[in-house]
């Protein structure tokens, strides 16, 4: 008997393979059975057999619907058996949709068990066929504290991303190529596949839209790169103050700074910004101090707002990045500032020779994730200024510091356009993919995870 | 010249600090009012203020700035001469003072010149140049005094900054303490102080603080241990073993978390009321602990830093991956776990767009966010206002307290995970 002692891949089991393992990939877990391992084997099966009567109970009607998201809009029909006309309930694009996806997903989990079966059986026969030990069933189980532990410690999480995370994540994605805007609310009207049109009003057309999403596009990069580096640097220097020599009580000064990150972002944006008002406390007390004869429009006029959300987020940021940057700080060696100082370095030589250098090193990761949280900072500019002021050259609802996250929020709770909340989402991710492939090439962190084991 | 060499001071400082101090005492007596009161120098302003039928109290700013500037002219001079460590404390501590009442001018001198009736309608632009002047001056001198007395500079700095940080917070708190109720107020200290807004925070009908406050804590409490366990979980499954399909499921979660979180909001609302769970806190709970396998990475990090040898070892002593996980690596990251723990708990205090999505106009299912945000909407605010402070501050006081007493663990955790 020739017994090949290498291991079969997903294709070679099935050409290779015997009658139960080409059977197995139609019933799955038979070579499970065939070579000892019953309970798993029907368990594979049973999980076949519970898919394939959702598939053909339910599951194909929920696919179908995909495809036209719906035929019957709601309205009057003929009621033959009563022989009036009445109101009929029609399809509702949004629950097909949503359905439908839950049926994809469905699917998904199905085919990884297919394939989980597939190997399992493969593993099983190889086992068999060489002479070693086939697990029993208990014996599965008990591997799941040892070599097969991230089966175990996974599954949770990977049940929840699947039901809470992915699945609405998929939808919203679909639902960019589908017209569901305000005037396509379901059940009153139906909304269909649109293709790519949703991306090129918002990119190219000559549009309202058009119009409002190139200078928010820029606003955000503007914010973004100003509010990182603010706060990069400001950090920086803070913490360098903070850990040089001949400062006494520094867990003092340190406290003092990280109070404001102890309060919950939220309480410093909205305390902060009523102080900001037109007659909040800082307008009250500049006009008292004399510093300006009438109230500045600090959160009002578009310039002077997003100078404001810039130097409150540097007010909240700098605390975060002068703890993080003192941890760095005192790794760096000790050495190095002696050997530059007999040297004759002065404390600006230094900080961009031998600091600086050093700390760009270690944080270009966190300054990249940093960048991109900001494109993305939600909270510093909706509890500060709301988006506002507002604009007429705006499409309804964005306002001057309104960033694309702050827009796609207001675009699904406010103008209920969720196609183009879906279009920016996607979008977002195209600009956060690029900044994070960027990482992947330039941080040694990244590729080379075991650095430190 | 001459060039002393004295132990304790930086002696080279000691010909600028004393010319920094002579153009301050240069300064008083420069043009210090405005155009319209005439120009006059600080020391007749400082006559007319004396003599004005209704000086305001906080003219002593104005008293103090000058004199001890010329008392730090005096110091100055007589370190000069005879230089020694206990003069030039003594004349950096004068001109801290100096320093600081130059200062204050900068928001008291409006209302000291107009209530003593010299100038209408003061501007600061408006102040004479020997203002300014005076104002730079105490700053050099106080930097080269400093400098000479072998101080770090920084303390200024560090003051400035500290005042700036803590002013919206003090804010925050004299506003809770405030009698008098509404937003818009003239003034910045309150004029009668009761702890009433904390009394009607917990006991108004309209506003149900309590049970927010309660409601936080149970999200926040379950959120620790439930996020807690699952980032530790899935961190450890992919920083401490290997299996097929690893890099592949960290790419996955990667592509997930580029999408922005509330993307998928609607949709997952949509879902929670299939699964009838919308408008309750439990929902909010679920789906945090669904969602918190995302932030593994910062974990991971620091197992990463874990040596390998230790895990190897164990195996080979015949313990199982689970009990690695759970009796050494565990015991091993102390300060992430406070790290995660903490991060979660603020996290939930202060996460607003998913409940408030959730709870629509619940009220009783609101959390402290959703509450406090809805207590400042531009129709409530003037009458919440104090009590909105109230409830900002009954919030933050115990999470600040928790994080000054945990930060060590805060920079232990991230500066674990980020390297090079």
């Amino acid at each position: 008997m020739d017994r090949e002692y290498k291991r079969r891949n997903f294709i070679t089991t099935f050409t290779k393979g015997n009658i139960f393992s080409k059977l197995s990939y139609v019933f799955c877990g038979l070579a499970n059975i065939r070579y000892g391992q019953v309970t798993k084997g029907l368990l594979f099966l049973l999980l076949e057999a519970c898919y394939l009567i959702f598939l053909f109970t339910t599951g194909v009607n929920l696919l179908r619907g995909l495809a036209t998201l719906g035929e019957h809009e709601q309205g009057m029909g003929y009621n033959e058996a009563l022989g009036i006309y009445e109101m009929q309930a029609g399809d509702n694009s949004m629950i097909i949709l949503l359905t439908g996806v839950v049926a994809i997903v469905v699917t998904i989990c199905f085919a990884a068990i297919w394939l989980f079966s597939i190997s399992s059986g493969e593993n099983a026969r190889f086992n068999h066929d060489h002479g070693h030990h086939v697990n029993n069933f208990i014996e599965d189980v008990k591997s799941l504290t040892n070599e097969n532990i991230h089966f175990l410690l996974l599954a949770i999480p990977v049940v929840g991303l699947l039901i809470f995370t992915f699945t609405p994540l998929i939808y919203m994605i679909l639902m960019a190529f589908t017209n569901y805007d305000n005037e396509h609310q379901p059940p009153g009207h139906l909304f269909d596949w649109v293709a790519l049109d949703n991306f090129k009003t918002l990119l190219m057309s000559s549009e309202k839209l058009s119009q409002t999403f190139w200078p928010v596009l820029g606003w955000t990069f503007i914010w973004g790169i100003f509010a990182t580096f603010s706060c990069y640097f400001g950090g920086m220097i803070l913490a360098m103050i903070i850990n040089s020599k001949g400062i006494e009580f520094k867990k003092f000064w340190r406290t003092i700074f990280v109070v404001t990150m102890g309060i919950p972002a939220f309480i410093s944006l909205k305390v902060v910004g009523t102080m900001l008002g037109e007659k909040g406390i800082f307008n009250v007390l500049i006009q008292k101090w004399g510093w300006t004869a009438s109230a500045v429009p600090f959160l009002t006029q578009a310039n002077y707002a997003r100078v404001s959300v810039i130097l409150v987020n540097f007010w909240i940021g700098v605390p975060v990045t002068m703890l993080m940057v003192s941890g760095i700080l005192m790794n760096i060696p000790a050495e190095l500032y002696e050997s530059a100082r007999i040297d004759g370095a002065s404390p600006f030589v230094i900080f961009r020779k031998i600091t600086f250098p050093y700390m760009l090193f270690v944080t270009t990761p966190y300054l990249i994730a940093n960048l991109i949280g900001n494109f993305n900072n939600f909270s510093a500019i909706y509890f500060l200024t709301g988006g506002g002021p507002m604009t007429l050259d705006y499409y309804k609802g964005a306002g001057k510091t309104d960033l694309l996250v702050t827009w796609l929020y207001k675009l699904t709770a406010d103008t209920n356009d969720y196609n183009l909340a879906a279009t920016i989402g996607i979008l977002i991710f195209i600009i956060s993919a690029t900044f994070t492939l960027i990482t992947f090439q330039r941080s040694g962190s990244m590729k080379n995870e075991e650095g430190f084991q | 010249m001459n060039n002393k060499i004295v132990i304790g001071l930086k002696t080279e400082y000691l010909l600028r600090a004393f010319i920094a101090v002579v153009i301050g005492f240069a300064s008083i007596l420069l043009p210090f009012t405005s155009a319209d009161a005439g120009r006059k120098n600080m020391l007749s302003t400082m006559m007319n203020v004396l003599s004005a039928d209704n000086s305001a109290k906080i003219s002593f700013f104005l008293y103090l700035a000058a004199a001890l500037t010329i008392v730090s002219l005096v110091l100055g001079v007589i370190s000069y001469l005879k230089t020694g460590v206990k003069i030039v404390k003594a004349w950096m501590f004068v001109q801290i003072f100096a320093t600081f009442f130059w200062t204050t001018l900068l928001f008291a001198l409006k209302l000291i010149l107009e209530e003593s009736g010299i100038e209408d309608n003061f501007l600061l632009k408006n102040a004479g140049f020997g203002f300014w002047i005076g104002l730079a001056a105490s700053y050099c001198s106080l930097v080269f005094i400093m400098k000479l007395a072998e101080v770090n500079v920084g303390y200024i700095v560090l003051t400035i900054l500290g005042v700036m940080w803590m002013f919206p917070i003090l804010w925050i708190l004299l506003t809770s303490l405030r009698a008098e109720q509404g937003y818009y107020v003239g003034y910045f200290f309150p004029k009668h102080l009761t702890l009433k807004n904390f009394y009607d925070l917990f006991h108004n009908s309209a506003v149900p603080f309590g049970k927010w406050w309660l409601n936080t804590m149970i999200v926040a409490v379950c959120g620790c241990v439930l996020n807690t366990l699952i980032v530790l979980g899935t961190a450890f499954i992919l920083s401490r073993t290997r299996f097929s399909g690893r890099k592949q499921f960290m790419n996955i979660l990667m592509i997930i978390g580029m999408f922005p979180g509330f993307m998928s909001m609607v949709a997952l609302y949509n879902i929670l009321k299939g699964l009838g769970l919308n408008q309750s806190i439990g929902a909010l709970i679920v789906v945090g602990a669904a969602g918190a396998a995302m932030g593994y990475h910062i974990t991971k990090g620091y197992f990463d830093t874990i040596p390998k040898a230790i895990d190897e070892a164990a195996i080979i002593d015949g313990a199982s991956r689970l009990q690695i996980f759970t009796r050494i690596t565990i015991p091993l990251s102390k300060s992430i776990i406070v790290y995660q723990v903490l991060g979660t708990f603020l996290g939930a205090w202060s996460d607003y767009i998913f409940p408030r999505l959730l709870f629509g106009d619940r009220q009783s299912s609101y959390t402290v966010a959703v509450g406090l945000f809805w207590m400042t909407d531009f129709r409530r605010i003037d009458s919440y206002y104090t009590q909105f402070a109230a409830g900002a501050v009954v919030i933050a006081v115990p999470i600040v307290i928790l994080f000054i007493w945990l930060q060590r663990f805060y920079v232990e955790g991230l500066s674990g995970s980020v390297k090079g």
